[in-house]
């Protein structure tokens, strides 16, 4: 059978190249930082009835926005555009606020200009115009001595404004523009996010160092979690090359491919404890490919399914199935390719270098 | 053989069973009903999903109290069943923050306005003029009793008491709106944010440091009163840090393609299965029916808050919940080309298995737990749907699928290849035994 083990620096190799790739375009391009990281308002809009480019809506929106103002990405995604501007780093709470009214209705301004206003094909859906009129009688009624009672009529008005102008109706889109969506997250909330973002990558790796460590040994521990590192640089240096933005979800998709390496480990584990003669070359070599179908197997049918959810899902759902998909490919190539030969090599060396260290070399480089 | 015949039956149809529940819930009695589902309040939808506002506001100042930071909370829930909206939700996030999430509202300039507003309250007489503020009231309470002597009918009423310097103002503001009885302009108006809550009459000068309030209140309208009242105003101004909105129809369109996304990805698993593994394949396709029908059964439930990263984690488990299976079924297959029985080989792959199974679902379970602890909004919804279907697969994959076979090993069914060994496999067995 072929020997992983023995060939092992071409995998490496190819590892080593993938990571130096990733940290250069990490360095030199850098994130495209999500609005949720950076802060930023995201609008998605429907448009209906005419197709568009995102070069158009580019310019639409440049223009628009005025000021050599211009929106920080463009996606386009069937009916579907998501807008995203950004915002000045030192922006004052009261500026932002009215900065995102401004560039919600100039786009949206200029959204209807272009392409109509929203029209749809039956009667909106109920607006909450009930509700507020309700509340604004308990208001009322809760007031003693109904008959010369100071203007009560007021406030019914400033309540009932409340359901005017909802930018999002409700009904099917015919033709024209809505929008559909909004988020608007200040800069400071981003970086607070993208803190409790890495805070919660660094506690699973921490989490997982610690459990492997105590379900198998320090080595498998530290090889598991390099190979999650790994894992995790060439998904960033991915991300990064490509610049698709890196938003929470993709955190939360990273944190949940992590575990794909153990049963390799686990197979080691349980063949050292067998095994009398082999080295841990052989050892490492037998496990891979005692493990080799399951891998492969259970690759595939994890990708069936989030492969389905990236398919046929809508926009926001398809970023957050394509960082599973791409890390359970390099999840396998890492757990098949990367942590068997790289446990292998540092059992070696250790013994090499305990031996260096006792001075004479007697051959008992098996079992521990 | 028949014992296993009809433990296999059994399970099938309790399997049967608990997916029809899942689905379309179960009347026990006439009181009381499991929900499905398809059940109008079957899933709990989150705003990704149903549509709505998520405001996320911030103290306006540097460490906010615990003990204001919950005033707020309480305030902002307060001034949001006022309006109406009995079904948002009001949650601290981090220790400066409160989420506000309102479904069906999709006017958030409105929604933030009316909700950041520093509530004001105030104590004004008939001419407008402002006599106290919510800071001289200490107490206000709704309660029940005689408020008049001579008159037997009890009824709810507000009862207020102030500072020593409130009591003086609301004394001398008394005495001049008593005053004013002749001119029919004897009341004074308690406002919030400018919002008449209440405008009482007065009929004599109250110099206490209490006093009621009387009218035909409701038990509910006192109650929403009096908690006005006390309130008060926020303790610092609020800013505006996130502002979600998501349409109705927007969500809408997510879900339906998301099922659809998920039960062709579980179709598809379930031929995959039964293609590679033959009959334990078969077997395992039950046990994810299983998987299922309990993931349904405690979504409805638990009303556990589905989002849209949430059913992905749904669905991303079911292909990780055969990853059990898998690894187990590879086992039995290398044990078989060891020579072993189909019994024995299927014990020992079971068992063998069992700890990298374990292994693989803890780490990923550690992830969950973490995102689901940590994790705000949407990710909190996906660390605990994934949470939930790593444990129930792996509950299942484990005990079911072996269950299930073990009966079909009772009913004599032991022809290796329904086991997934080929003839290829059992003549290289000798090859594979020796060196590697």
């Amino acid at each position: 059978m072929f020997d992983i083990v023995q060939k092992k620096w071409v995998f490496f190799g190819i590892s080593i190249v993938l990571c130096l790739i990733s940290i250069v375009s990490l360095i030199f391009r850098g994130f495209n930082l999500d609005t949720d990281f950076s802060g930023g308002i995201a609008l998605t809009y429907e448009v209906k009835g005419e197709d568009f480019s995102t070069e158009d809506m580019s310019a639409i929106v440049s223009e628009a926005l005025g000021a050599g103002k211009s929106a920080s990405s463009v996606q386009k995604s069937g009916d579907d555009v998501i807008i995203k501007v950004g915002y000045d780093k030192d922006i004052t709470d009261e500026e932002r606020t009215e900065f995102s009214n401004t560039v919600r209705d100039s786009i949206t301004t200029a959204l209807e200009e272009k392409f109509g206003k929203a029209e749809y094909d039956s009667a909106a859906a109920a607006e909450p115009e009930e509700d507020e009129a309700e509340a604004a009688a308990a208001i009322a009624s809760s007031e003693p001595d109904a008959s010369a009672e100071p203007d009560a009529s007021a406030e019914p008005a400033t309540a009932a404004a409340a359901a005017t102008q909802a930018p999002t109706a409700g009904g099917n889109l015919v033709s024209g523009v809505r929008l559909s969506s909004m988020d608007d997250i200040s800069p400071s909330s981003g970086r607070e996010l993208a803190r409790s973002a890495l805070w919660m990558s660094l506690l699973a790796c921490a989490a997982i160092l610690l459990y492997v460590t105590f379900r198998f040994e320090f080595t498998s521990g530290c090889v598991a979690v390099l190979a999650l590192a790994h894992d995790v640089l060439i998904l960033l240096g991915i991300y990064s090359i490509l610049q698709i933005s890196v938003n929470i979800n993709f955190i939360a998709a990273v944190l949940t491919v992590l575990g794909y390496t153990i049963v390799i480990m686990d197979r080691i584990r349980e063949n050292t404890r067998n095994s009398r003669k082999e080295s841990y070359g052989e050892i490492a070599n037998n496990s891979i490919w005692q493990t080799m179908t399951r891998s492969i197997n259970t690759t595939i049918t994890t990708l069936l399914t989030i492969g389905m959810v990236f398919i046929i899902g809508v926009a926001s759902i398809k970023a957050f199935a394509l960082p599973i998909i791409i890390g359970i490919v390099i999840g396998f190539f890492s757990s098949v390719f990367i942590t068997g030969p790289l446990w292998a090599t540092w059992r070696d060396s250790a013994v090499t270098a305990k031996r260096a260290a006792a001075g004479n070399g007697k051959s008992k480089s098996k079992k521990k | 053989m028949s014992r296993s015949l009809v433990k296999f039956a059994a399970i099938i149809l309790v399997i049967a069973a608990l997916l029809y529940v899942g689905v379309y819930g179960l009347d026990f009695t006439d009181k009381y009903r499991i929900p499905g589902i398809t059940d109008s309040d079957g899933i709990t939808q989150g705003l990704d999903l149903k549509g709505g506002t998520v405001i996320v506001f911030r103290a306006a100042t540097t460490d906010p109290s615990e003990e204001d930071m919950d005033n707020v909370v309480n305030l902002l829930r307060r001034r949001l069943d006022f309006q109406g909206y009995t079904e948002a939700s009001v949650t601290m996030q981090g220790s400066n923050k409160v989420r506000v999430e309102i479904p069906d509202v999709q006017d958030s300039d409105t929604a933030v306005e009316t909700l950041g507003a520093t509530a004001q309250l105030e104590f004004k007489d008939a001419n407008g003029n402002t006599i106290m503020t919510g800071s001289e009231v200490t107490n206000a309470s709704s309660e029940y009793g005689q408020t008049e002597q001579g008159i037997s009918r009890s009824s709810y009423y507000i009862s207020m008491e102030f500072t020593p310097e409130g009591q003086q103002k609301f004394s001398e503001a008394t005495k001049t709106a008593a005053a004013a009885a002749s001119s029919n302009m004897n009341y004074i108006t308690i406002e919030m944010d400018g919002n008449v809550l209440t405008a009482p009459r007065v009929h004599e000068q109250i110099d206490s440091d209490s006093c009621i309030i009387t009218g035909e209140f409701t038990a509910d309208e006192a109650s929403a009163l009096a908690a006005n009242i006390k309130s008060g105003q926020l303790p610092f101004s609020l800013a505006v840090d996130e502002v979600k909105v998501v349409s109705a129809t927007l969500g809408e369109e997510a879900l339906s393609k998301a099922i659809t996304a998920g039960i062709i990805g579980l179709i598809l698993v379930l031929l995959f299965m039964l293609l590679i593994y033959r009959l334990q394949g078969l077997m395992a396709d039950f046990a994810l029916m299983f998987y299922i029908a309990v993931v349904l059964i405690l979504l409805a439930n638990f009303h556990i808050n589905i989002t849209l990263p949430g059913i992905a984690g749904i669905i991303l488990a079911i292909g990780m919940a055969v990853d059990a299976n898998v690894v187990i079924f590879e086992r039995v297959k290398e044990e078989l080309k060891l020579g072993k029985t189909v019994r024995s080989a299927v014990d020992a792959g079971f068992n063998r298995a069992l700890s990298a199974v374990i292994d693989s679902n803890v780490t990923t379970i550690i992830s969950a737990i973490i995102l689901w602890w940590l994790g705000t909004g949407t990710i909190k919804g996906f660390g605990i749907t994934l949470l939930m279907g790593i444990v129930v697969s792996m509950i299942s994959a484990i005990f079911v699928t072996r269950f299930l076979l073990k009966q079909m090993i009772g009913m004599n069914v032991k022809n290796t290849w329904l086991y997934g060994l080929n003839k290829s496999d059992l003549s290289s067995e000798s090859v594979k035994g020796g060196k590697a």
